[in-house]
């Protein structure tokens, strides 16, 4: 196995130790500072006004009754908003949508802000929202996927999927000696992170200080800074804590523009933060998908074809198309591969990307369509996935950079017990007379890289303080981007400071895609190799340090001292080096992102095998989740303690994804009438039973310099078609629609 | 005029509107910012405080809790977990260890929650956490600390909460002193900016409506005061009303809040009738009716969360009239009788006639629920409560069955269902088709036709017509096949 870590890296000195998380007494404490509990002097609470119709035109608002409340400031309508520098339709940054600021009178769909009330106390603006009681001119709302034409599209930008083929998909069918042909559709889902939407905006001349949870700090300061006319440098956005991301809060979306309009009208400080209702609406979801697939195989049950075409919603004046199809390209060996997307536009919000955009929806239909063709077959589920195991990139032929799939499959199935499965369903029943049901999906999610920059600066006293713009959402950022720091610097964690959350701090590009530890990782690596570089330089020319001369044989940092490389009876400690040198403190910079010719070398993604077991009441129908074994592989867990409770946490989504998670539309206003955690739900704990995770070992050489490849996405693939498997296994019955709920186990 | 105790330390407020929530005044007035919003209404549980009152100490969700239901009571929010000098409650140090808390949102809810466990001694988390909510976790950590927590005692500043009214000399609970974090690298304070003091009244500013409220001390005073206030609402655990406020915007008008009331909290039990006041919260139901209709007590566990149970009651679940409340259609099998109040005259109705139609009980203006009352009676109680999620969730179809047996055959049959109709409704016509028969299969194949006479169910979010018709009538295959020593906890899913 080659090692293309930097010599002077000692991995798991830090990297790879189980350490609590570094914020944990903050937060258990209730000392830890969210967006809205920030609250300037002489602030405004604002509160926008939600349009309670998905199609139409407001017609009347009572600004008078909502003007005359005492404590109500100031009431903003389309007719009187101060005008924006840069167009809301504009695109300013790659991950910008289109948003509402109340450009006008149109409602597209509901939730939209359609009025801003400013007042003294949250309960005085609250009440003066009330107050505009609007009226509506409403049209017929479209909020189903056949209730719009469908179209296709250009892949020109972010949102919008290329269509991809591999070998001839027609030929495929042909060859075929069986076939299934499904088609499964997913529902809307809304990321409903605990902390809902929050800013506290206040600007002094023409700079901007911003309170807000952001996954991406200098997009999102870059973002903003547009629509005001502003240099980007002139924000401040401090997100020290995300209360839940999920992909929401990437991307600034309206709610956030109108506070900082607000803070600029009124010279004020703003507070805005979303109630729950409104976190349906403006703030992004993963849009409702139809899937079609049609897999072939030959007699021996290889797959001659994958053909998986998507039909994904998105709103009427955006493009985000869930890219579901593509879960179908990277995973299986068949000898044709073809995913297609189309879309309908329809009267709801903007969707965006929701923890495993694509992958989540598309692998729910790829895992399902894969237990019916082995169904078909005659096969167990297990046995057909690795005779179609791909050795090499399908379609591609490109290597793999690392795939310790197999493993996954292996374990996860011994500790599940899959062996003793009976192929046909309907087989089992627990001591109670449940139905019992096993079911199981293959993991799978890429592992990107994005940019990022980052500083590490080793002071006299050799101790180290390290920056970067880093966004913890709950994955543990504070934590594992500080291990992997440290580890890069040589020195224990207590010995080092590090500083993220702010937009003054280097770039950490985007917490997401599951990329943020690779990334902002690989970044504070090159920070701390570059500072080591410069004081293995000082040393060796300096003659009082037994390192002298020593620079071609290259040194080792650990525990806060060089060492010759190779040599451990010659080393100098940090300090000491320093001190000779005057006292000076040495900075270094570091940066990543994947080189497009190490991209184009590997396929580079992670896998996983996830085993459901469920019960279902055979007269009632009721249905529980009992048993969930994940096994994962994705190169280097940094953290164990942390890594694991993403995946735990990822499981739990697909379970969620499966048989809880769906905004329903009312059909007449096309309003969502589940908008609140006790309609739309979400697991309880109470809800989760025996869940297991196996973190399969994976040594990835070529993925990044830290052999890191995510593990905040994956955890939801392969569990969702676990489920429904498990469920037709336990029923006999193929519910094609998720979530399953249990009218559609009904039948005699 | 209010007061309590926050924290270790007494809070008298000069005013406190009748709609200011607890969450509100701590967030916005007092600066006590650890305590969350998660969603307003009583589902997430982020804004869970501890309250103590001369029933113990209760996990309640601030976000639906009114300033005026905390007179005389002692209240700890997440900064008051911690001890004297900073020192971690076993419940946080666990949390910590064991990585309960990953985006900290829903942490201070869960430590208090947790912390409220540890201190009744209670290890059933399962139900204890039902009503926190994490969008992180996966919730296995979270069990895992609290598992390690409870093998610690109980630190001595919890034991602190003495109600103002109760205490003799209160010690100092300690509770603002919370340390500087371990981490000096990631300080709670970082990112805050100016907050607000810790101490303080109201800020300036309007839009508080000065609503007249009052907190009776006995059903005498309640009844006279309603009968010259007929409009006015009564609010007993708020978990209903609260969300009128909170979500609804509603002007409540004039207001009583019932909680001052002892006579309306007992539980009188003879050996002829079960006497419930109508104050008497759904956790203390629970445990009476542990003893005497136990599948009533396992229907409450999955009604609502811990938070919920602790401040919702028994006359507020009947007199708010939801067709989809589970408290009723149990009662009803149980042949309750509703005990109604309007001044000095009383008089007591079969609990199936106070609901007239979807939206209109049988109570006149100025009257109210005083008390619910079963006959003491053999336990034949069935109870199924079906939902989209099993726990903390409201009933697609919740259906109550008391057949009693003589000889084999059905001597009487009550049966009651909860989202099959506008109201909490019998069954009678397949009470008819049952009574004098034996108890068998046919019995229950011989009232397929008699459903459809009964209920005429409606098709909504939950659930269509069609299912709630065949899980209605599978519920009564379940109770036979119970009777029958077949399956017994057909819900219960062992892992």
């Amino acid at each position: 196995m080659p090692d293309t870590l930097d010599t002077h890296v000692r991995f798991g000195s830090n990297s790879g130790q189980p350490i609590t998380r570094r914020d944990g007494r903050a937060k258990v404490t209730g000392g830890a500072t969210f967006a809205a509990d920030n609250s300037p002097d002489s602030v405004l609470h604002a509160v926008y006004v939600p349009a309670t119709i998905a199609r139409g035109r407001v017609t009347a608002l009572d600004t008078a009754a909502a003007e005359a409340h005492p404590g109500v400031t100031h009431v903003v309508t389309p007719q009187n908003r101060p005008p924006l520098q840069g167009d809301p339709s504009d695109k300013p940054t790659m991950f910008s949508f289109r948003f509402e600021a109340l450009q006008d009178d149109t409602v597209r769909y509901a939730g939209q802000p359609i009025a801003l009330i400013l007042g003294e106390t949250l309960e005085a603006a609250t009440e003066g929202a009330r107050l505009l009681n609007p009226r509506y001119e409403i049209a017929t709302p479209r909020t189903g996927l056949d209730e719009a034409a469908h179209y296709t599209f250009d892949p020109d930008a972010f949102g919008k999927p290329a269509d991809t083929v591999h070998g001839d998909p027609e030929a495929g069918h042909a060859a075929a000696a069986h076939s299934v042909d499904v088609t499964y559709e997913t529902a809307p889902q809304y990321h409903n992170a605990m902390e809902t939407h929050a800013v506290v905006a206040s600007w002094d001349g023409d700079r901007l200080s911003l309170d807000m949870p952001s996954q991406a700090l200098s997009m999102t300061c870059a973002g903003i800074a547009y629509y005001f006319g502003i240099p980007a440098e002139n924000v401040t956005l401090r997100s020290p804590y995300l209360g839940g991301g999920f992909g929401s809060k990437a991307i600034p979306t309206g709610p956030y523009v109108l506070a900082v309009l607000a803070a600029r009208m009124t010279g004020r400080p703003v507070k805005m933060m979303l109630t729950r209702q409104q976190m349906f609406g403006p703030v992004g979801h993963r849009g409702q998908t139809r899937q079609r697939l049609r897999l072939g195989t030959d007699a021996e049950g290889r797959l001659t074809v994958l053909d998986h075409a998507g039909l994904s919603a998105t709103s009427t004046f955006d493009d985000f198309i869930e890219p579901a199809a593509n879960a179908s390209q990277g995973l299986y060996a068949a000898g044709a591969l073809r995913s297609t997307h189309s879309a309908v536009r329809l009267d709801v919000g903007t969707p965006g990307p929701m923890r495993a955009p694509g992958e989540a929806s598309g692998s729910a239909a790829l895992e399902c369509a894969m237990d019916e063709m082995a169904e078909t077959l005659g096969m167990d589920p297990l046995e057909f996935r690795l005779r179609n195991y791909a050795e090499t990139e399908p379609g591609t032929g490109k290597p793999f950079s690392s795939k310790a799939l197999r493993e996954c499959y292996a374990q996860g199935a011994e500790r599940f017990g899959w062996a003793d499965r009976p192929l046909q369903p309907g087989q089992m029943r627990d001591a109670d007379g449940l139905r019992v049901g096993w079911g199981m999906g293959t993991a799978f999610f890429p592992c990107p890289m994005f940019m990022a920059e980052a500083n590490a600066t080793l002071r006299a006293d050799g101790t180290a303080m390290v920056e970067t713009s880093a966004a913890d959402m709950g994955q543990g950022a504070w934590t594992a981007l500080a291990q992997i720091a440290a580890d890069s610097l040589g020195l224990p964690l207590d010995q080092v400071e590090f500083r993220a959350g702010h937009s003054g701090l280097p770039d950490a590009g985007v917490a997401g895609g599951s990329g943020h530890t690779a990334t902002a990782g690989s970044a504070l690596h090159a920070a701390g190799g570059d500072v080591i570089r410069q004081l293995g330089e000082i040393a060796a020319a300096d003659p009082d340090s037994p390192l002298h001369g020593a620079g071609n044989a290259g040194f080792t940092a650990r525990d806060g001292r060089l060492y010759v490389a190779g040599d451990d009876s010659r080393s100098d400690a940090f300090a000491d080096i320093l001190a000779r040198a005057g006292g000076a403190e040495v900075s270094g910079a570091g940066s990543a992102s994947r080189a497009p010719e190490a991209a184009e070398a590997h396929a580079m993604n992670a896998h996983g095998a996830v085993f459901a077991e469920v019960k279902v009441d055979p007269d009632l129908c009721q249905m529980r989740v009992t048993r969930l074994v994940g096994a994962f592989a994705a190169g280097r867990i940094i953290n164990p303690r942390l890594a694991e409770s993403q995946l735990y946490g990822g499981m739990i989504w697909g379970l969620s994804f499966a048989l809880h998670e769906e905004a329903r539309h009312d059909p007449a206003r096309g309003h969502i009438v589940n908008a609140d955690l006790a309609g739309y739900h979400v697991p309880v704990n109470a809800d989760v039973h025996g869940l297991d995770v196996i973190s399969v070992h994976e040594d990835d050489p070529y993925v990044n310099a830290l052999g890191v490849k995510g593990v905040g996405e994956i955890g939801i693939t392969g569990t969702v078609g676990a489920i429904g498997n498990a469920i037709w296994h336990a029923t006999g019955k193929r519910v094609r629609r998720f979530p399953i709920r249990i009218d559609d186990l009904l039948g005699d | 005029m209010i007061t309590f105790r926050l924290n270790g330390e007494n809070v008298t407020l000069e005013s406190a509107p009748a709609t200011r929530t607890l969450l509100d005044w701590l967030r916005e007035d007092r600066g006590l910012t650890g305590t969350k919003e998660g969603c307003n209404e009583g589902d997430c549980g982020a804004c869970t405080v501890m309250v103590t009152d001369e029933h113990g100490a209760r996990a309640l969700n601030a976000c639906i809790l009114f300033l005026p239901q905390l007179d005389g009571k002692a209240v700890r929010t997440v900064e008051g977990i911690a001890g004297p000098g900073g020192a971690l409650h076993p419940v946080q140090s666990a949390m910590v260890d064991h990585h309960g808390s990953q985006c900290g949102f829903c942490t201070p809810g869960f430590i208090v929650s947790m912390a409220t466990a540890h201190l009744n001694g209670r290890r059933d988390f399962d139900d204890q956490l039902a009503g926190n909510l994490c969008r992180c976790t996966g919730y296995a950590p979270i069990v895992r600390a609290a598992d390690a927590a409870a093998k610690h005692p109980v630190p001595d500043w919890m034991r602190a909460d003495i109600p103002p009214g109760a205490e003799a000399k209160a010690e100092g609970g300690g509770g603002d002193s919370v340390g500087d974090p371990d981490y000096a690298d990631v300080p709670g304070a970082w990112g805050r900016r100016a907050p607000e003091g810790a101490t303080g009244a109201s800020r300036a500013g309007g839009g508080t409506r000065a609503e007249a409220w009052v907190r009776p001390d006995s059903v005498d005073a309640l009844a006279e005061w309603y009968l010259d206030h007929p409009d006015a609402t009564l609010v007993a655990g708020a978990t209903d009303v609260g969300l009128w406020v909170t979500k609804g915007l509603q002007d409540l008008g004039d207001v009583a809040f019932l909680n001052g009331i002892a006579d309306l909290q007992r539980i009188d039990i003879d050996d002829n009738t079960v006497r419930i006041g109508a104050g008497v919260t759904m956790d203390r139901v629970r445990d009476a009716m542990a003893v005497l209709h136990p599948d009533f007590a396992e229907l409450i566990r999955r009604y609502g969360s811990e938070q919920v149970r602790a401040a919702a009651t028994i006359g507020g679940n009947i007199a708010n009239g939801s067709p989809i409340g589970d408290g009723p259609p149990c009662l009803i099998a149980l042949d309750a009788t509703l005990h109604l109040r309007r001044g000095d005259a009383r008089r007591d109705i079969p609990l199936e006639d106070f609901f007239i139609d979807y939206g209109k009980q049988d109570r006149a203006p100025g009257e109210f629920v005083e008390a619910v009352s079963l006959p003491r009676q053999e336990d034949r109680l069935r109870c199924y409560k079906l939902s989209k999620r099993f726990d903390q969730d409201i009933s697609a179809v919740c259906g109550a069955f008391r057949i009693t047996l003589s000889e084999g055959r059905v001597a009487e049959a009550r049966i009651a269902f909860g989202g099959m109709a506008g109201t909490p409704k019998r069954a009678r016509h397949v009470e008819a088709a049952l009574t004098g028969r034996a108890w068998d299969a046919d019995a229950v194949a011989a009232t397929w036709d008699a459903w459809a006479e009964d209920f005429a169910p409606m098709s909504d979010m939950r659930a269509s017509s069609a299912y709630r018709l065949k899980a209605a009538r599978g519920m009564l295959m379940r109770a036979l096949l119970e009777d029958l020593g077949g399956q017994t906890r057909v819900l219960e899913v062992t892992p």
